[in-house]
């Protein structure tokens, strides 16, 4: 946990000052008793009118006084649990930007978005909670049997045989219930994981008949949650009738010491008062730390999910010192292959490929053949496992990231688009590098414009009220075809100098689709184009295709060759082409 | 608790108007998901009467044993002993009592979630798609799980802190005035002081947590959408714009919570001080008391000041947890409210329901009261814990349906002021395979909900071998159908779970089968526990082509007699989707089936091609036809190869 506690040290003076404050408050209150004591001695014993009414205002002004410290001390446990939490939730955040999509695979983005928020939220409450009482209760467990000590050896002894006992009821009852409180949490996630899982599948539950299986299994998941609830909730509530119990019995055995000594008249009945309000002090801050502790359990658990986060060093190192290759190729496979973490086999075996500037290359292949991990490879979105990729010369390791990115134009399988306009989803393409804020070059309209035309989105623009339409989250207001053709006018703004689709226009309908291909063509800024596509009619013009099956290539050439040598291809083609041939 | 009457009450659910049962009805309808508990709920009050009692009597007994202890030599030890073996029996008693208030309160607290969370899920069930897709998923978890988790919280409060809190204040009271009437007079004066203090506060804080919780939620919304496309943004080199974009939320987000943190928590040390200050005026008043009427009678002695300076420790306390709990009992109340207006959704109309329709407006009335009677059972609970539709497993009545689809006249439209499927009539013989083609948003996917009845027709009819689908129950028409939709959905579990999902019974052997007729089987076996390989529901390393040929193995494995496949092949390379197809019509020998595509490889040799256009049918016929028409058929098909 040191790392995370790293972000803590701008606010020292406030983690400091804050529970001292407090402290400072505490020992206020325990001058209570004494001041009590003070006047049933003193003022009711020697009937001192003006001495009881001295001291009654001093009680009052105690009160004051604690006000002032403790709402001091709020602000700075505020301060430093906000600021703290807000460092975090940057760190992680910024964190997360570095992780390469391996990684990102790996984790999982769910859990990443839970712990930015509920995770973020229970620390920043448990912190601030922590400053603020962690070191209040045992301080006044303590320091009521300090003062009782000044009071009376003897009895204080009663308040050091209890103490013991009581933390040991405390604590017991705290690592009882810990690993219980996490077992609950997982099994309320498991309900949760049912529930989203039931409304994402809704249709096809429902086309299965599913809805009794999915109540009864729902239900058995809650039951098992219930269980866990109530398990725990027997535990945890032995607590409080417990150190009830003791602490009663230190005050029986305390106020027999107290009779006997003040029979012998080595006490007065004002202290025997104020012992017993010691130990009623202690009984009261015993039932808030119980709470407490409750609730910096659970951020503990969540604190430490943060961590394991932060605690990845992974990212995408630079390794300037690679060595390169033919500069006048813009990209170059070198023996790469890719197999995935955990996966049993490779994605990618060997792939070595030449391409020159401006050239065409169709990528086909079935279904799992590794056409996006082929093309994947060329942004550095994932890194060979064996061989190198190299464009413009220069191997992808050896660039900056962002540099490298910043050539290229990507349209991924899955089109996503971004809450706000049309014109804010486009300028994401925009050239520039990372960090520039907003965009350094200044896109044009018109611009924008002849991306959206070349990418045939002028109707989607039209149909959303022109630039200014907009876009929901996640782009649900447009259908799937009108999402692929803005994001292809997206990866155009930037006129990379590569153009990678993978497999980007199988929500168009054919005379789109052919009409994309012909104006990516006609681009004046001649991109090298990476087409993924399943239909052999999409790549036949293409320069060179990729043919692939089951991570090998089997194929390379250009169409007319590919029917000639290539089974696979030939047999892709047939699937498309079966009757004309026949015709 | 009243009771008496019966748990389930069919008029009152039916009678009772919506906006009353809104407003003033959720304390009500919280108090009924309670009556199940009535008798431990009673055993818990009574039992927290006796805490209280018995917490409040101990300083009592102690306050009597310091007043036998006056002096060297003024010690009653017989007394002083007798009162010190009452504590520890009362102390015992008492801690049981408490231990058995919480084990009841936790159990009727759970139990009640519990309930609660059954029960919505049920009616989820029951709630037709028109509601569901209107809906974002998270906001109806939220209420599932964490409004029906704030309720518990609330609910587990009230039970612990709201109720022994108020018989504490009496309790104390009563032992107050039975003391010294004129300091519990000081008392009851200056405590509700705290309350007005706390509510000042809290009126002023109102707005920042408004405002926090606003920012939190834009903040968890960008997070949602920009790490939830992590990949894009990474594709588009935009790190660094995306943590500046979250760095200005989250700035935002430091300077209201800091605001609604520090102002929310002067209400303590307020109440304190006033508490405080209550304190001293006892401590004053009883030992001028004490001092005046030393050596009288009616001496008030300091035994008694002790036990009243504890008790206006003890009154005090519960004003400031109420404080706190009353907001939080009030939240609890706000999510109760959310739930039970899911629960007050009304359900889908109850299969059967139109079987004496004679006319249209008979259909409408029959879908108010079954939304009425819906409501009512999520009131009373017992009904709806008797299972969905007994019949909705059992398949067999499948194996009767041949496979004639007609659609009649059929009118429909998501919303109600603009037009979408006008008067459409399409018949589908048995066995024969029907390709609806067109441009995006020309009612393809609509008619899909349809056919499957996720949405009722607006007009005229759709029929299944004459019959009209109305009048079949859901299960029935569904286990006539196998869909494979564009939107693969996988849920979280292993491959073989995901495959037998439409038939649980499934030996491996014929699992084994449909996969390999739907070429799933060869990479399935590469994968690390092959069939038992698990997957999340993202369906985690599978392409979008190896999902689809997963849906696909589902559906071949229960060979039901009708077909839709909505673009169920469009990730699919046309070499296995060509093998799929061939393997699909020898299983398929004789079923009716529904295409939706727009690749030609996949509708060419569909025996019926509909071109739709805005929600009508513009040309019919088979692909030779079609284009020796020369419409729009032919236009998009030539498009193909205009290069």
């Amino acid at each position: 946990m040191r790392k995370l506690f790293s972000y803590l040290k701008p606010y020292r003076k406030e983690c400091v000052l804050g529970p001292l404050l407090k402290l400072a408050e505490a020992t206020l209150e325990l001058f209570v008793p004494l001041i009590v004591a003070a006047v049933i001695d003193r003022g009711i014993g020697g009937s001192d009118n003006g001495y009881i009414m001295r001291m009654s205002l001093l009680l009052a002004g105690l009160g004051l006084l604690g006000l002032v410290f403790s709402v001091t001390a709020q602000y700075f446990s505020a301060r430093a649990a906000v600021g703290f939490v807000t460092r975090l939730r940057h760190a992680l955040y910024a964190q997360v930007q570095r992780f390469p999509y391996a990684t990102l695979d790996r984790i999982g983005i769910p859990t990443l978005i839970t712990r930015m928020s509920s995770d973020m939220n229970q620390v920043q409450t448990g912190l601030n909670l922590t400053l603020r009482l962690l070191l209040r209760s045992p301080f006044v467990v303590f320091g009521a049997m300090v003062m009782a000590f000044t009071i009376d050896t003897t009895a204080a002894l009663w308040f050091v045989a209890a103490i013991p006992v009581l933390a040991l009821v405390v604590f017991g009852v705290m690592l009882l219930t810990m690993p219980m409180y996490k077992r609950v949490q997982e099994r309320l996630d498991k309900v949760l994981a049912i529930t989203r899982e039931n409304l994402n599948g809704v249709r096809v539950l429902r086309a299965f008949r599913k809805e009794e299986a999915e109540c009864r299994s729902f239900e058995t998941q809650n039951e098992v949650l219930t269980a866990a609830q109530q398990r725990v909730g027997r535990v945890s509530s032995l607590m409080n009738p417990l150190t009830y119990i003791i602490v009663n019995l230190a005050v029986i055995l305390l106020i027999r010491t107290g009779a006997i000594r003040v029979n012998a008249g080595i006490l007065t009945q004002g202290a025997v008062v104020a012992l017993y309000n010691y130990m009623s002090q202690i009984l009261v801050e015993l039932i808030k730390l119980a709470n407490l502790i409750i609730n910096i359990t659970k951020s503990l658990a969540c604190g430490k999910r943060i961590q394991n986060i932060l605690d990845i060093s992974d990212e995408e190192r630079v390794h300037a010192e690679l060595p390169g290759g033919d500069p006048a190729l813009r990209v170059e496979f070198d023996h790469a292959a890719l197999r995935y973490q955990g996966a049993a086999g490779e994605a990618l075996e060997q792939v070595t490929l030449r391409v020159r500037p401006g050239q065409v290359i169709g990528v086909i292949g079935g279904t799992g053949s590794g056409k996006s991990s082929f093309v994947n490879l060329i942004p550095r979105f994932y890194e060979a496992t064996s061989g190198r990729v190299l464009v413009d010369g220069i191997d992808v390791r050896a660039m900056e990231p962002a540099a490298l990115r910043q050539k290229i134009g990507v349209v991924p399988q899955k089109a996503v688009l971004f809450k706000g306009t049309i014109r804010e989803n486009l300028l994401w393409g925009a050239p520039g590098r990372d960090g520039a804020l907003p965009s350094a070059l200044p896109v044009s309209d018109e611009a924008l414009m002849e991306a959206v035309r070349a990418a045939q989105a002028l109707e989607v623009v039209a149909a959303k009220g022109g630039l200014d339409g907009e876009i929901e989250q996640f782009g649900r207001n447009l259908s799937g075809g009108q999402r692929q053709r803005l994001t292809i006018a997206r990866a155009l703004v930037r006129k990379p100098e590569i153009l990678i689709l993978d497999d980007s226009s199988s929500a168009l309908d054919f005379a789109t689709d052919a009409a994309l291909r012909k104006a990516l063509r006609a681009l004046d800024y001649s991109p090298t184009i990476f087409f993924v596509a399943q239909r052999t009619s999409a790549v036949r013009h293409a320069d060179q295709i990729v043919v692939l099956d089951e991570g090998k290539l089997v194929g390379l050439g250009t169409h007319e060759q590919l029917l000639e040598t290539c089974p696979v291809y030939r047999e892709i083609h047939e699937s498309q082409f079966r009757k004309e041939a026949a015709v | 608790m009243k009771q008496g009457s019966k748990i389930q009450d069919p008029g009152s659910g039916r009678s009772a108007a919506p906006a009353a049962r809104r407003n003033g009805g959720t304390m009500k309808r919280v108090l009924k998901a309670l009556r199940p508990y009535r008798w431990l709920i009673l055993l818990s009050i009574l039992f927290s009467a006796a805490t209280v009692a018995l917490t409040l009597y101990i300083p009592v007994l102690v306050g009597r044993a310091i007043d036998h202890i006056l002096g060297p030599r003024q010690v009653d030890f017989d007394a002083v002993w007798k009162l010190l073996l009452t504590i520890a029996l009362f102390a015992v008693l008492t801690a049981l009592v408490q231990w058995l208030v919480s084990v009841i309160n936790n159990r009727v607290t759970y139990d009640v979630v519990r309930d609660v969370r059954n029960r919505a899920f049920r009616h989820l069930q029951r709630l037709p798609l028109s509601y569901l897709d209107k809906q974002s998923v998270g906001s109806i978890v939220s209420q599932i799980i964490t409004d029906v988790d704030q309720f518990a919280d609330g609910l587990l409060l009230g039970f612990t802190q709201l109720f022994t809190g108020i018989v504490t204040i009496l309790g104390t009271l009563g032992f107050m005035l039975s003391i010294k009437p004129l300091i519990a007079l000081i008392v009851i004066v200056l405590t509700p002081l705290s309350f007005v203090v706390a509510k000042f506060i809290a009126s002023h804080t109102h707005s920042y947590f408004l405002e926090q919780s606003k920012t939190r939620a834009e903040q968890t919304a960008f997070v949602d959408e920009l790490l939830g496309s992590q990949k894009v943004v990474k594709a588009f080199g935009r790190e660094g714009r995306s943590v500046a974009d979250f760095d200005a939320i989250n700035g935002r987000l430091e300077k209201t919570s800091l605001k609604a943190i520090f102002f929310s928590s002067l209400t303590n040390p307020c109440t304190r001080f006033v508490n405080s200050v209550v304190y001293a005026a006892v401590v004053l008043t009883g030992a001028l008391l004490c001092v005046s009427t030393a050596g009288t009678t009616a001496a008030f002695t300091v035994g008694s000041l002790s036990a009243l300076l504890a008790y206006a420790n003890q009154y005090t306390k519960p004003f400031n947890e109420i404080s706190g709990v009353v907001t939080e009992f009030q939240n609890a109340l706000a999510c109760a409210g959310r739930i039970f207006a899911l629960m007050d959704e009304p359900a889908e109309t109850p299969d059967h329901c139109h079987s004496d329709r004679s006319e249209e407006s008979a259909a409408r009335a029959c879908d108010t009261t079954a939304g009425g009677r819906q409501a009512a059972a999520g009131d009373g609970g017992a009904d709806s814990s008797t299972p969905l539709r007994a019949a909705q497993n059992d398949s067999t009545g499948s194996s009767s349906i041949r496979g004639e689809v007609s659609l009649d006249d059929v009118s429909f439209s998501y919303d109600k002021s603009k037009s979408l499927i006008e008067k459409l009539s399409i018949t589908a013989q048995p066995g024969q395979r029907i390709a609806i083609v067109g441009p995006t948003g020309c009612g393809k996917t609509t008619l899909i909900n349809l056919l499957m009845r996720f949405y009722d027709v607006d007009g005229g009819a759709i029929r299944v071998d004459g019959t009209d689908i109305r009048d079949m129950t859901r299960a029935a028409l569904r286990s006539g159908y196998g869909m494979v939709l564009q939107d693969t959905w996988l849920r979280s579990g292993t491959i073989r779970e995901n495959l037998t999902l439409g038939k649980p019974d499934a030996t491996d052997a014929e699992v084994e089968a449909a996969c390999r007729a739907a070429h799933a089987h060869s990479f399935i076996r590469l994968l690390p526990q092959g069939y038992d390989t698990y997957i999340s529901e993202d369906g985690g390393m599978l392409s979008q082509g190896q999902k689809q040929l997963l849906c696909i193995a589902r559906i071949m494995l229960c060979l039901p007699p009708m077909l839709i496949l909505d673009e169920a092949t469009s990730s699919i390379d046309t070499r296995t989707e060509i093998k799929i197809q061939k393997a699909f019509a020898n299983m398929m020998q004789g079923r009716t089936s529904f295409i939706v595509a727009h690749r030609l490889s996949t509708i060419r040799e569909a025996d019926v091609i509909l071109v739709m256009k805005d929600g009508r049918v513009i040309e019919v016929g088979n692909h030779d036809s079609l284009l020796a028409a020369g419409g729009f058929y032919a236009n998009l098909y030539n498009s193909q190869f205009s290069n």
